[in-house]
């Protein structure tokens, strides 16, 4: 048998067409794989909040980030303040020992009643009242 | 050009040929159906696959002997013999209307599910998608002595297994 012969034989041998419904099968699975790749990838529309960002988010957290930092500067700033409201706050000993002094300076001043005048202004008298010098001569 | 419009341009170029080699090599109509889709859901999932390929046909072929080459593997380890599998299955060959003519095309696909998977492949594409042996050597990453070799050995199966017939009908 010639070789050329018998591999030209097989060559004209006719192959089975694809079946005709496979396109749309082969087809249609195909696209519903890469439909449920991108949902997998893309953000869901539930996100409201994000959609709500989008356009800008760097502003957004700046504008956050503020504000953080003005409450922080605002209960700071409010803490001495209610420090000194409240009786029960623990207080500075240097204030402690100023408020001793002062209410025992008080103490001192009840206790004793003699009243201290204060020294009169020396103010200079008539020339006819001053006391009058005896010459001899 | 959309995705599906690409899609459906690459099933039209080269499902036939693919069809074609995956029946030939599985010698099953629903793993051939099976590594067809899995062939086009990989494409549309990775549209760039085919961007840098140099010859589409060769390119989708290497993709299709791959996945195929992996079912077998699967099959394996399974413990399901591909030989067996080859020798029950469907004609690659479209009905003849003459009646030897029939007759030699059952008896070929009798004879080409005696070879090996890889000779048949090999063989596959040299004759029925006319490719060069450096082309199939590219195209099932082998080195083209190899891919000549087993078409040497293939074809002298095929001649010994159909020679009576062959000379009969001649």
């Amino acid at each position: 048998m010639n070789p050329d012969d018998f591999e030209k034989r097989l060559e004209h041998q006719r192959l089975r067409p694809i079946p005709g419904a496979w396109r749309g099968e082969i087809l249609d699975a195909a696209r519903r794989a890469r439909d449920h790749q991108l949902s997998t990838i893309t953000p869901q529309p539930t996100c409201g909040w994000r959609e709500f960002l989008w356009p800008c988010p760097q502003a957004w957290a700046g504008l956050a980030a503020v504000w953080v930092l003005i409450l922080l500067l605002n209960s700071v700033t409010r803490e001495p303040a209610r420090a000194a409201q409240s009786p029960n706050s623990p207080r500075a000993p240097e204030v402690l020992m100023a408020l001793r002094d002062h209410r025992r300076l008080l103490a001192e001043l009840i206790e004793s009643p003699t009243e201290v005048e204060p020294p009169k202004p020396s103010v200079p008298g008539p020339h006819s009242q001053l006391p009058q010098r005896t010459v001899a001569v | 050009m959309s995705p599906s419009d690409f899609l459906a341009r690459v099933y039209d170029d080269h499902a036939h040929a693919l069809f074609g080699f995956l029946l030939n090599f599985t010698r099953a109509e629903t793993d051939t159906k099976d590594l067809l889709q899995e062939l086009f859901v990989k494409l549309a999932k990775q549209p760039g696959l085919l961007e840098a390929a140099r010859d589409e046909r060769a390119y989708l072929i290497r993709l299709a002997h791959n996945l195929a080459v992996d079912l077998m593997r699967r099959r394996a380890t399974r413990g399901k013999n591909y030989e067996q599998l080859a020798a029950e299955s469907a004609s690659i060959f479209a009905p003849a209307v003459e009646p030897d003519e029939q007759a030699f095309r059952q008896a070929l696909v009798a004879a080409l599910g005696e070879l090996p998977p890889e000779q048949r492949a090999v063989v596959h594409l040299k004759l029925w998608e006319g490719l060069t042996f450096e082309a199939i050597a590219d195209a099932l990453d082998l080195p083209p002595n190899t891919v000549a070799s087993r078409y040497r050995y293939g074809i002298d199966k095929l001649r010994r297994r159909l020679r009576l017939l062959y000379e009969e009908i001649k």
